[in-house]
């Protein structure tokens, strides 16, 4: 079974949360989906919708044919309906209007009756979706009930779906969300920047019964100070913005790398430059991640495919932040922060989450050690000795130097990490490769979904997703490039950032490029129709 | 390299400061501040009212942060401008810490002014203390937010067009629940504000004339004829009445007129730690149990 739903209508309708409660509504029948989301830059108004691809096997893309389109307004109608597969079924106003007026209740209800004949359709029992619904918008649901129940009596039986296991529904933001939780996290800042500020909400509503501390600060550059203030109290900490935002703290940035203070940044990229297309997906800034910062320092950046790995490589991020001392950035996009995907697990990182501070710091404590591998053991303040963070170059102790030999030796110190750093990245499936054949598709981030979806379309392919980019898994990547025919990057971007980081690091071109840069994700169709071009 | 002494439970005035050369120029107020800063925590720790232990200073960047390494404390030399988030993120990171910020009035008023305003509204628990010498004297003396107008140097040759910032009043305007002014040259007038602007929940500002002796040498002699104590009979509780002091002097020279210092207002409002309950202890003496599937049971 595979059907692909669209719902849309003007910000305010209704499409997003519908979506959502359709798309958990089959996740909880064991069905896999798929939510792709849509929406302007405006409050009300306008055209917002979400794709939902469901389907009885792992679905991590979304495509542009529709089974159903549930409309919230005639809009939705008219921009859609020539994308409507044969056989396909709009439902709209015509059946949403007389229930609403029959209820006599808010117009909202037309998400409800949409919802009720959309599972009349696939033959799933009223109490199911009842219940689910209660669950959502809680036990005086009364009237979302009965508008459910009337659409549900209005649709009629098509399809009798198979129902399993529960599986999982969740969003890249919900996933950097736990991971975060799960690795320890105490304090998260942010000021508000689409696509990030989610993850602010999420963490924010959820700080009592997690005991963390959530906070929007003044602008970003207090954000990222006040972070670092958190981190020499102590606490482990985590920031999140996008590109905008970014660039008013890379000072910052590099004063996280000076002073060696353990720092998460998530950095959720839309289309730039400037403001560009705020609500929407693009993977513009990789090289500003890479080397966003005065001075030279060590980073380490990171970027998950899909929700399921967003989990686990947050859970690396503090990991290595803490562990080594150093800056991480959290490397992701709208498309993986705003869509939902269905796993039948999801796993937390085998890793601890471990603080790396000193139990019980000597007395002569030296904030910036010179040890073998660079990283000094990290102490906090209240715990006895002094401890100390200087922006300006220091001594072991963090006093203010200004002499030739000291200056070399801290420079080296900061950069001993990155061999050990390198060494430990490569224990965490730095890169994977999907499908076999003897040409290659190479992408990060979030365009794994369409790639792994369309692979099983395209003959003779195998796709080399990498993780880390920095530190780069440069050897790794030779390999698989100099074993392969053509070699095509896949990214959602105006020049292919990616392919001169891998000439830069490996010295190997990337010939053929599938660039994306009208502010939406890639589709497994797209792919492919470029596919047969090269 | 001789290791510092650590800061103990106690805090002798020796104890408090560093073997790092001085490197202000020989006369240079910032000394003074040095030692008032010295002798009030000194004083606090004796008098059981202060754990140096849990003690953390934040300087920004300017002749005023070298006070970074002269103290031996807990401290955090930051960048220009940014001395108050990384203040209130000690804070969240540890509400245990007392926390003193150490900012110049071009770091403060020019760089860093949205923080100074966040500051004030925000009144978390620390306190902020600004050498105000009203140049980027470390960057040979160009004119600061503070400067008086008129004022000619390598930057305004055509001499400073704008009227200067008068921290008080905007620190009052903007609802800092402590505000002082005090003068270098006055130690123990300042020990005793330094004392006081500590011993305060909530945000306190003390306003430090610092006159520059190389850029600005005009306001050494000028403050030494004009700084005066405020009257006893001031009443601290009244903002109305602070801000008439407030205005008395706004930091020209081009007529003698008094320099009021000391405690212009002080009032008591909920800190901005207080409002999470869940902070109450230092973050990193907590130990985290994850339980995953109470964290994932929303998604399934």
């Amino acid at each position: 079974m595979e059907k692909t739903i669209l719902i849309g209508g003007a910000a305010g309708l209704g499409s997003a949360v519908t979506s959502h409660f359709i798309g958990k509504l089959f996740c909880s029948l064991g069905y896999y989906v798929f939510n792709y989301r849509d929406y302007p830059s405006l409050i009300k108004g306008g055209h917002n919708f979400n794709i939902l691809k469901v389907s009885d096997k792992p679905v991590y893309s979304h495509e542009y044919h529709y089974d159903f389109i549930l409309a919230l307004d005639q809009k939705t109608i008219d921009i859609h309906k020539k994308d409507l597969k044969k056989g396909g079924c709009v439902y709209g106003a015509k059946e949403t209007e007389p229930v609403v007026q029959k209820l006599q209740g808010p117009n909202i209800l037309a998400n409800d009756v949409l919802i009720g004949l959309l599972f009349k359709h696939f033959g799933v029992d009223l109490d199911v979706i009842l219940n689910s619904a209660e669950k959502v918008f809680g036990k005086n649901a009364d009237l979302i009930k009965k508008a459910i129940q009337e659409g549900y009596q209005l649709g009629c039986e098509k399809e009798k779906l198979k129902i399993s296991k529960s599986n999982y529904f969740i969003s890249g933001t919900e996933a950097i969300g736990i991971g975060a939780i799960a690795a320890g996290l105490d304090v998260y800042l942010a000021y508000p920047m689409t696509p990030a500020s989610p993850v602010l909400h999420f963490l924010a509503k959820r700080q009592l019964e997690n005991n963390i501390l959530v906070f929007q600060p003044e602008n970003e550059i207090a954000v990222i100070n006040a972070a670092l203030g958190a981190s020499f109290a102590g606490a482990k900490a985590m920031v999140g913005t996008s590109g905008g935002g970014f660039a008013l703290m890379t000072e910052g940035l590099s004063l996280a790398a000076m002073t060696e203070l353990p720092l998460v940044i998530y950095l959720g990229q839309r289309p730039a430059p400037a403001t560009g297309l705020a609500t929407h997906t693009g993977q513009g800034d990789l090289k500003f991640a890479l080397n966003a910062g005065h001075g030279e320092f060590l980073r380490v950046v990171l970027s998950p495919g899909d929700a399921r790995e967003a989990i686990t490589r947050t859970e690396e991020a503090f990991y290595l932040s803490n562990k080594y001392r150093v800056p991480v950035i959290f490397l992701s996009d709208k498309h993986l922060a705003e869509s939902n995907y269905t796993f039948n697990e999801i796993k937390k990182s085998a890793l601890p989450n471990e603080r790396f501070i000193l139990e019980n710091p000597p007395q002569d404590y030296k904030s910036y050690k010179i040890t073998a591998n660079g990283v000094s053991p990290r102490a906090v303040p209240g715990q006895g000795p002094v401890v100390r963070a200087n922006s300006y170059e220091h001594n072991e102790y963090g006093f203010t130097i200004e002499d030739e030999d000291f200056a070399v030796k801290m420079q080296d110190k900061r950069f001993k990490k990155l061999d050990f750093l390198k060494k430990e990245i490569t224990k965490l499936n730095p890169v994977s490769v999907y499908g076999r054949g003897s040409n290659l598709l190479i992408s990060y981030g979030s365009t794994k979904g369409a790639i792994l979806d369309a692979l099983p379309k395209i003959k003779n392919f195998r796709f080399l997703q990498i993780s880390y980019l920095k530190p780069l898994p440069a050897e790794i990547i030779s390999r698989e490039i100099k074993k392969s025919k053509k070699v095509i990057l896949v990214e959602n971007g105006v020049k292919g950032s990616l392919a001169d980081v891998i000439k830069q690091e490996t010295g190997l071109t990337v010939k053929y490029k599938i660039l994306k840069y009208d502010g939406r994700p890639f589709t497994p169709e797209f792919l492919i129709d470029k596919l047969k071009k090269i | 390299m001789k290791p510092p002494t650590s800061a103990k439970a106690t805090a002798g005035k020796e104890e408090l400061g560093t073997k790092e050369e001085k490197t202000w120029c020989p006369g240079c107020p910032n000394s003074g501040i040095l030692n008032s800063v010295k002798v009030a925590l000194s004083e606090l720790v004796t008098e059981g009212k202060l754990n140096i232990k849990n003690t953390a200073l934040v300087t920004g960047i300017g002749c005023h942060g070298k006070i970074y390494d002269y103290l031996n404390l807990n401290g955090f030399n930051g960048l220009h401008g940014r001395v108050l988030p990384v203040c209130l993120g000690m804070k969240l990171g540890n509400p245990d810490l007392t926390v003193l910020g150490f900012g110049g009035d071009g770091d403060t008023f020019d760089e860093g002014v949205s923080h100074f305003v966040h500051a004030c509204r925000y009144n978390a628990d620390i306190t902020m203390m600004v050498h105000t010498n009203q140049v980027f004297a470390l960057t040979t003396g160009q004119a600061t937010a503070v400067t008086e107008k008129g004022f000619i140097d390598g930057s305004t040759p055509l001499g400073q067009g704008e009227k200067p910032i008068n921290s008080i009043v905007l620190a009052l305007e903007l609802g800092a629940t402590f505000v002082a002014r005090g003068y270098a040259l006055q130690g123990p007038h300042l020990k005793t504000l330094i004392k006081k602007a500590i011993l305060h929940k909530g945000f306190s500002f003390i306003d430090i004339l610092q006159p520059c002796i190389v850029y600005h040498k005009h306001s050494m002699p000028y403050l030494n004829k004009n700084v005066y104590k405020i009257e006893e009979t001031h009443d601290v509780g009244n903002l109305n009445q602070a801000l008439e002091k407030a205005r008395e002097w706004d930091y020209s020279y081009e007529k003698d007129t008094k320099v009021p210092i000391g405690i212009f207002y002080e009032t008591a409002r909920p800190t901005f730690e207080s409002q999470w309950p869940q902070l109450r202890t230092p973050w990193h003496t907590i130990r985290r149990k994850i339980d995953w599937p109470k964290i994932t049971r929303e998604f399934l």
